[in-house]
């Protein structure tokens, strides 16, 4: 991943959510300017450009279809598109992607072309999911629609909007949301407007510092047994080294049994062959981005930690998984450290 | 390269079936072997030492090689789990330590 890649950020939420009222006033700001949008909308009329102010050559709608599940290829082409005319000059420079999903829009899909696509993951760093709440509706929204739980469940920031209108129920709303994605700092929207320096700052790894936002993302671990009925937060932490290997056949193993059932996996990890250079992981499903690695360890805490949310995934499982294909590798080694020493 | 059904084995694989949702019922067999009563009579056992894999897994009479524990899941999954279609993933941890 070189030091020029531009972070993508995917700001997505249910439909009504406030996805566009945030992001026009968003692209008001300053520090904005330089900011391509891509926008996704599902129906045979698109709107939301329309109720955005953004430099046309830096505005791509996206109508063929929802960004999820029909036109994964044609998104790969657009952001490598974008990427060609700014390399030519031929658009507003910008250093910056947002992807305003439709709000039917699993998110899920959209990082994985993102963290996998040949043509454009060496040049762009996903910038984080920023998930927006209609304070109003999200009670009822949650009950009903497994694609709602979704879009909350794998958010770096949850952006509650319509709060004014929403009466007394923001403590149970808060309450339900951390069911569901526990880790995720709430942020408010008024009409709109929101602390601009706090919504797209939640990337998981900055190329730029080569450092990851580690601290904010292991807070979860804190809250790591945050549950619901289908969906579950929880963390696993190792003391000791992980060998690279080990981690291979353990996230494998994890995509070939689970994958789907695997919204997102998060994790800082004590790799045995690298121990002053930690290794950050990323997941949705039975995706994996390739690890990143960091120059250092953020604090003294070298500990492995690999926060999970799933649908479903028992946690004694995935402890269990992991430690004994430790134990396996580690014992294929000592096996052929006392071959390599026997007389031949 | 032969290996051992210890209990962090044992509970692996009554996990696992607890995981994939299906019915059966794991439980051990002497010092080396594991038995999985569910859909299918599946026996794990250590490999024969001097052969290049660890384990062998027997199912409904049928012996095959597995290389390693994630290897046995597989097959184990394959004949509990009608509805599991296997997805052989290959993640490539690349690099495995930084360049």
């Amino acid at each position: 991943m070189g030091a020029d890649a531009i972070p993508v950020s995917v700001l997505t939420g249910f439909l009504g959510s406030g996805k566009t009222t945030m992001l026009r006033h968003l692209l008001r700001q300053p520090e904005f300017s330089r900011t391509a949008v891509i926008i996704n909308e599902f129906g045979e009329v698109g709107l939301d450009h329309e109720l955005i102010e953004a430099s046309e050559d830096s505005f791509i709608e996206l109508q063929t279809g929802c960004l999820c599940c029909k036109i994964r290829s044609d998104l790969s082409q657009t952001l490598a598109d974008l990427l060609r005319r700014r390399d030519e000059g031929r658009c507003t420079p910008f250093d910056r992607i947002v992807i305003e999903t439709s709000g039917l829009a699993d998110p899920a899909p959209i990082l994985q072309t993102l963290m996998t696509d040949a043509a454009i993951a060496g040049r762009l760093v996903l910038g984080g999911v920023v998930t927006t709440v209609d304070a109003v509706n999200a009670m009822g929204t949650l009950e009903r629609e497994g694609i709602s739980q979704k879009q909350v469940a794998v958010a770096d920031r949850i952006v509650l909007t319509k709060l004014d209108l929403a009466g007394s129920e923001k403590p149970a709303l808060l309450n339900r949301l951390e069911a569901f994605n526990a880790g995720a700092p709430v942020l408010i929207a008024d009409h709109g407007r929101v602390d601009s320096s706090l919504v797209f700052n939640s990337g998981l790894y900055d190329p730029q510092t080569k450092s990851a936002d580690v601290n904010a993302w292991l807070a979860e671990e804190a809250h790591a047994h945050a549950r619901h009925d289908a969906i579950k937060t929880f963390a696993i932490v190792r003391q000791e080294p992980i060998p690279a290997v080990a981690l291979t056949l353990f996230l494998e193993a994890l995509a070939e049994h689970c994958g789907a059932d695997i919204l997102r996996l998060k994790g800082i990890v004590n790799i045995a062959e690298s121990p002053d250079r930690p290794a950050v992981i990323h997941g949705v499903q039975h995706v994996f981005h390739p690890p990143a690695w960091l120059h250092h360890w953020p604090s003294d805490d070298r500990r492995s930690r690999i926060v999970f949310i799933t649908r479903r995934v028992p946690q004694r499982w995935v402890e269990v998984l992991l430690e004994a294909i430790g134990d396996e590798v580690a014992d294929v080694q000592v096996m052929h450290q006392l071959q390599s020493q026997r007389p031949s | 390269m032969s290996a051992t059904p210890n209990d962090l084995v044992h509970e692996l694989l009554a996990e696992s079936v607890l995981a994939w949702r299906v019915a059966a019922r794991v439980e051990r067999e002497g010092a080396d072997a594991l038995v999985i009563a569910g859909a299918k009579d599946i026996r794990i056992a250590c490999a024969p030492p001097h052969v290049p894999f660890r384990w062998t897994v027997t199912i409904d009479g049928r012996t095959r090689p597995a290389i390693s524990l994630v290897a046995v899941l597989r097959q184990v999954r394959e004949a509990l789990d009608p509805s599991y279609a296997a997805n052989r993933v290959r993640i490539a941890v690349a690099p495995l330590v930084p360049s």
